[in-house]
């Protein structure tokens, strides 16, 4: 299942999945074809939860379940022949219990990549990683882990500044355009809403030392916390558990204070997993477990537009749906990515929208 | 007549509801008349026959399904594998979840049953089986392992219930034909008792009432001779009992000092509670720890679960070893059935009997080892499997209760387990 994606300029898309796999494609100008992977980004050896690109364009970040950030070259293309099979794995197939053993898995689909090295890793971490952000300029690097744990280290040297301990497990994080303030979203997961402890906190930068709390009345586990680039907007979305009902709730917040501003309405069903500011700075797109991505008016809240990628099998419809896990803008505003647990990255066009 | 089968963790609308609570606290509280239970009770023989071995037994109840994969039968580099890395323990051979660091450290006392194939993937029903060994479509109620370790192994002479759940997510089963004496007694899921053992009314108010009350019933019941007075009288009494001796649930002031080691939450301070319940005397405890239904996002969310239920489990193995009562106390890990080796789309697992794991430790069991094994990517048993009714079989065993044990329902003979139930004897020392 694909857990991340990320834009590197606006040709070019990573994406990443819950086994370790890290993969880019070139991306084809024209027509409707699948392209093949170009390259396969060589290192992790659990889930990969987190994707970003420098503002620059030149390096790709990720982390994950392996305890480890890795740096890769986000522009170079020579490396190690290799080959990947697309379509290994088991499959989704219901509740097995009524099942001997799995369906034998398709004829392998193959393809030619090169096979790439990371450039450096950041090993400061002993837990699984959820929180990974960039600072604007792209000096500064904040991870966050299980162990309640946040790092902000310099994302050139790889040297770390400063840590310190949070409420609960890190599920994500994003620091402010101005560098003052990391705003993390905290959960110890549950399946009974009663049990989870979910926060959303606001600390200094500088000191650790907590600006806000906006815990208060949330009503499920936060998915993923960001800025606005103009720093005028803190937006968050609801859904790290899988609920019955609209529970993918979107909010913006006075990223000052961490007041509510505005829900987003209607909300995603079941959960809401990840958003992204448009590049215009008047947008913000969310996906969700409904597989549904939408688009928000920043000015009024307005949803103002939906993509549904819903699925014709009966089997994978309702609370078995395959959640869309996360979605990236390209820097130039006319490409949508979004992360697909049926296995694939879909390219949506925003140009006509 | 399963009345007290009550579901797991499933969502609404795809598996059975659950029930409440207080079904199981007014069962205890006033007791009830189970068909022909009284000609049972009436038996002689039956009550010759009870042997009091001295034996406890703790369960731990993963209350859901917990994952064999995610725990104790690892698939490192296997598809199936997930997320979770195995770590080795000091017994060669047994490697379990990177998360259960403090039950790893017992490896040497856990006997670990791998080959668990059970008849139903449904979270009733399964619940039911995992706790009586019988198949819940059968007309008449068996009792749950609990009812029958308390027949046969309480203290008659005490005043705590033989039979105690902390907690009632783990299902409520009752004591079948076993009749209202072995009923379990449900206290909250920390381990706290519930409101109504508290008395309204002063100590000597209480007595007074009490002997106006025997007063009346005495004349009552030399005029009704009826076994449902009988069932009413023996709850009363036990009730009234229990309120003498309720103390023992208060476990507050050495809490303080234990929470940290065993987890400051309610399976923490449950598993507390049933280390000073067993040690107090008590036959049976029961402590469930649910929501481990993960149907999705199985990963975090067990790996959360794990970090309330392995310092419990370790940080009571570690008291009862301390404590030389290890020997004489079976602590069962246990579930009404497994997860999927398959990992579906929402990153999650489903249910599965076909090949699963539970885990015994303590009360003469031969730790240290594990029985039987699934293939290698855990879809099927690969040898040596086991079913409820010799997972109950080799409980009963353990504690000294011969498994097939006879008793009477009116006329028919019953058994404590199923014909062809075998306990597992590689395991019993």
């Amino acid at each position: 299942m694909v857990s991340a994606v990320a834009f590197i300029g606006s040709d070019k898309v990573a994406a990443a999945n819950r086994r370790g796999d890290l993969l880019i494609w070139n991306l084809l100008s024209t027509g409707d074809k699948s392209p093949e992977p170009a390259r396969r980004l060589v290192g992790h050896t659990g889930p990969i939860n987190r994707l970003l690109c420098s503002p620059d364009g030149k390096t790709l970040i990720s982390a994950g379940n392996d305890r480890a950030v890795r740096f890769w070259d986000a522009l170079a293309s020579d490396g190690n022949p290799g080959t990947i099979v697309m379509n290994d794995g088991y499959r989704f197939v219901g509740v097995t219990e009524k099942v001997a053993k799995l369906p034998d898995p398709p004829p392998p689909v193959t393809a030619k990549v090169v096979e790439q090295k990371p450039i450096r890793e950041f090993a400061g971490h002993k837990e699984w990683i959820w929180g990974l952000a960039l600072s604007r300029d792209g000096k500064t690097l904040v991870t966050g882990d299980d162990s309640k744990l946040v790092i902000l280290s310099d994302a050139q040297k790889g040297t770390e500044q400063r840590r310190w301990k949070v409420k609960q497990w890190v599920r994500a994080l994003d620091i402010s355009p101005d560098g003052k303030v990391v705003v993390t979203a905290e959960q110890l997961p549950h399946l009974s809403e009663k049990e989870a402890e979910n926060g959303l906190r606001g600390w200094d930068a500088q000191t650790g030392e907590m600006k806000f709390d906006a815990s208060k009345g949330l009503s499920g586990g936060v998915t993923t916390v960001r800025f606005s680039d103009d720093g005028k907007y803190l937006a968050f979305c609801v859904g790290s558990i899988d609920r019955d009902g609209p529970a993918g709730k979107v909010f913006l917040l006075n990223p000052t204070t961490g007041e509510k501003a505005r829900e987003l309405t209607p909300a995603h069903v079941r959960g809401a997993t990840d958003l992204a500011f448009h590049p215009d700075g008047k947008h913000l797109f969310t996906c969700g477990r409904d597989r549904v991505v939408k688009a928000w008016q920043l000015s009024d809240g307005a949803q103002v537009h939906e993509i549904s990628l819903s699925l014709q099998d009966k089997g994978k419809q309702g609370p078995f749906t395959p959640t869309l896990h996360a979605v990236s803008i390209a820097p130039d505003g006319k490409l949508l990515a979004v992360a697909d647990a049926e296995g694939r990255v879909v390219i949506c066009s925003l140009a006509a929208k | 007549m399963n009345r007290n089968i009550r579901a797991g963790a499933c969502n609404s609308g795809h598996h059975l509801s659950r029930r409440s609570l207080m079904r199981g606290l007014l069962t205890t509280a006033g007791g009830y008349a189970v068909a022909n239970w009284g000609a049972l009770t009436h038996s002689q023989t039956i009550a010759a026959e009870a042997k009091r071995s001295g034996k406890r037994c703790i369960m731990l109840y993963m209350g859901g399904g917990a994952s064999q994969i995610d725990t104790f039968d690892m698939k490192p580099g296997r598809p199936t594998g997930g997320e979770f890395r195995p770590v080795q323990t000091k017994v060669t051979g047994i490697q379990v979840c990177e998360y259960l660091p403090n039950v790893a450290r017992h490896a040497d006392k856990l006997g670990i049953i791998r080959s668990m194939r059970t008849k139903t993937p449904d979270h009733g029903p399964g619940g039911y089986y995992m706790h009586t060994g019988y198949n819940p479509g059968e007309r008449f109620p068996h009792p749950e392992a609990g009812a029958m370790i308390a027949k046969y192994c309480e203290n008659p002479d005490s005043d705590l219930p033989s039979f105690v759940k902390i907690g009632g997510q783990s299902g409520i089963y009752g004591s079948g034909y076993l009749g209202p004496r072995y009923e379990p007694f449900v206290v909250e899921e920390d381990g706290r008792v519930p409101n109504f053992v508290n008395p309204s009314v002063g100590t000597e108010v209480q007595e007074r009432r009490g002997e106006l009350l025997d007063f009346m019933e005495q004349r009552f019941a030399e005029e009704r001779k009826g076994e449902p007075f009988a069932a009413h009288r023996t709850a009363e009494l036990r009730t009234v009992r229990l309120m003498r001796a309720r103390q023992a649930f208060n476990v507050s002031a050495e809490w303080e000092k234990a929470k940290e080691r065993y987890g400051d939450n309610k399976f923490g301070r449950g598993c507390f509670t049933a280390l000073k319940l067993v040690e107090a005397g008590v036959s049976f405890v029961e402590v469930a720890h649910g929501n481990h239904d993960t149907h999705m996002d199985n990963f975090p969310i067990s790996k959360a679960l794990y970090s309330t239920m392995d310092p419990a489990w370790g940080s009571l193995l570690d008291d009862l070893t301390q404590r030389g009562l290890l020997k004489d106390t079976l602590v069962v890990w246990t579930s009404e059935f497994g997860r999927t080796p398959a990992i579906n789309v929402r990153a999650g697992r489903d249910h599965f009997g076909r090949a699963w794991t539970t885990v015994l430790a303590g009360g003469g069991i031969k730790g240290g080892q594990h029985y039987g094994s699934s293939d290698r990517d855990g879809f099927e048993v690969a040898d040596n499997p086991v079913g409820e009714a010799d997972f109950i079989a080799t409980i009963y065993k353990s504690m000294g209760v011969n498994h097939r044990a006879k008793h009477f329902l009116g006329s028919r003979p019953i058994w404590a387990t199923p014909e062809g139930s075998k306990p597992i004897e590689q395991l019993l020392g």
